[in-house]
């Protein structure tokens, strides 16, 4: 069977500034000037105030591992060729929750609430993951 | 509190058995399973005034060709008014019973036939499959990049819950276990063979902690139902299944945004769906959940207030929840046993709360059932649905 390539994330003009932050290996996220919350995904609006007052800081890059699997067999498609890798729910220092994978980490030595921080993986010429590494190495 | 409470029943039902059919066409399903609910419920098809096909997922084309009253034209349903199209994935049953329910109150409907049919076993491969659950409810800009898929999300929810409660593998494997011990007794079911929990911890390694015979599977079916007014179920009926309440939140679309990843919103859905209904979990004869993958079986049992936190594993262990138990659960075999037919498990899971309470179980009805809590939740558990039936007034 043919591997079908890796969906790529469509760039929007409200997700520009964190694609263009990752391409430069800077991890930034979306903060509202009103109720001054921490935003992720980057949003329209504020999703708890509503305002459209939004602006962009750079995150710590720092944070747990809330949740993690080790994905074994029966991938989809365009990662067969990947098992075994590591998908982890992270929560920032920030309190925001990204989905993600956790890199140059033994799957046995990843843990719930293992810190982790962030590093970055090229795509192509616009687009580079966040991905995350334990913390520290 | 709604105005359906007491002011809406189901009068029939009807199902087709689940599994690998590669001579039938989708619309079989449909077609079968819709009659069997007019002939259960003992009316003339020309009483149908309202129908409500699910959306399906293997094919746009039969999708298409549902929401633009193929069914209708089927079945020869002349007094039709309305074809409309319902869809909220696994939640799709809670959809017909809120929806529906409102027009039979609201006097726009008098009998609304809602029915499910779909054939996500043989209409799509095995990695088409895979693929398509990959693109339901996960989102493509942040999720579907890093690999995610139905049973990374499953995993992912069972982690943190074993984490955080202490239940282990075993016990996640005695809800498989539970559910099949009931499937044993469903003429209906795609697998009707013993399991033990020693074949499930044996299974191929899926995501981790998530095995192969914690997944469910994917197959061909159908089921439907009718539902009208209590005052015209009485008069059509000896056992009319009365609507007496709901609890229901929608609390994410991609997972990972979900804020409490081990109890979605269960709780609150529960207390106002027993308040509503005035009744107390105590008070439940069964417990039809929503299963597709043990994690979310056992936080549903637990949340809703059948046990508490973290002691649900021992239950479904002990056999608790099997035939004979002190709470039956999921007792058509669930998605694990009997099958996942697209928004179709959640339907059937529905569909046997109200045969439970008709009494048309057979081999496996459980005597005296007089109340069953039912739940269901849709995408990558984007929402909960708990929904309390009866047979009596209580």
């Amino acid at each position: 069977m043919n591997t079908p390539e890796k969906l790529v994330p469509t760039i929007h003009s409200w997700t520009e500034p964190y694609w263009k932050a990752a391409r430069e290996r800077k991890l930034m996220i979306q903060r509202c000037k009103d109720c001054k919350k921490h935003i992720f995904y980057p949003r329209i609006c504020c999703p708890f105030c509503f305002s459209d007052q939004i602006e962009w800081v750079e995150a710590s890059g720092k944070g747990k591992v809330h949740s993690y699997t080790v994905v074994q067999n029966n991938p989809p498609s365009a990662f067969v060729k990947d098992v075994p890798f590591i998908i982890a729910i992270v929560k920032l220092e920030e309190k925001v929750q990204m989905l993600t994978n956790i890199v140059g980490c033994d799957p046995e030595q990843v843990k719930c609430d293992m810190p982790v921080e962030v590093t970055f993986e090229r795509v192509n010429d616009e687009i580079t993951l966040p991905k995350f590494r334990p913390a520290g190495r | 509190m709604s105005k359906l409470k007491g002011n809406v029943a189901i009068v029939g039902i009807g199902e087709v058995p689940t599994g690998r059919f590669p001579d039938r066409d989708a619309i079989y399903h449909a077609i079968e399973s819709s009659r069997l609910a007019i002939k259960d419920a003992g009316i003339n098809k020309g009483d149908i005034d309202f129908v409500m096909p699910a959306a399906a997922l293997y094919s746009a084309q039969f999708s298409t060709d549902l929401a633009c009253s193929r069914i209708v034209e089927e079945l020869g349903l002349k007094n039709v008014r309305t074809n409309c199209q319902i869809f909220g994935g696994g939640s799709t049953s809670a959809c017909f019973m809120q929806l529906g329910g409102s027009l039979i109150t609201s006097g726009i409907a008098k009998y609304v036939l809602c029915v499910q049919a779909d054939r996500v076993g043989t209409g799509v491969t095995a990695q088409g499959g895979i693929d398509l659950f990959s693109a339901a409810g996960i989102s493509s800009e942040w999720e579907r990049p890093y690999g995610q898929h139905v049973s990374s999300v499953a995993a992912l929810i069972s982690t943190r819950y074993q984490y955080e409660t202490g239940t282990s593998d075993r016990h996640m494997a005695a809800v498989c276990v539970s559910n099949r011990k009931w499937a044993e007794l469903n003429p209906n079911a795609m697998y009707q063979k013993p399991l033990t929990i020693e074949e499930v911890l044996a299974s191929k390694m899926l995501s981790t902690p998530l095995r192969a015979k914690e997944s469910n599977m994917l197959c061909d079916g159908g089921s439907a139902f009718i539902m009208t007014s209590a005052e015209r179920a009485r008069d059509i009926t000896d056992s009319p299944v009365y609507f007496f309440g709901e609890g229901s939140r929608v609390t994410h679309f991609a997972l990972s945004q979900e804020p409490d990843l081990t109890r979605f919103g269960w709780a609150e859905a529960a207390k106002e769906a027993f308040e509503e209904a005035g009744l107390t979990p105590k008070d439940m004869h069964i417990a039809e959940l929503y299963d597709s993958y043990p994690m979310i079986q056992l936080i549903t049992f637990e949340e809703i207030g059948l046990c508490k936190r973290g002691e649900g594993g021992e239950m479904f262990l002990k056999g608790d929840t099997w035939p004979g138990g002190k709470i039956p659960t999921t007792t058509n075999g669930g998605m694990l046993s009997q099958g996942h037919t697209g928004a179709g498990g959640g339907v059937a899971i529905l569909v046997e709360a109200v045969r439970q309470l008709m009494g048309k179980a057979g081999k496996r009805q459980v005597k005296g059932a007089q109340f069953a809590v039912e739940t269901a939740t849709g995408g990558t558990y984007m929402d909960v649905h708990v929904t309390i039936l009866g047979n009596t007034i209580p």
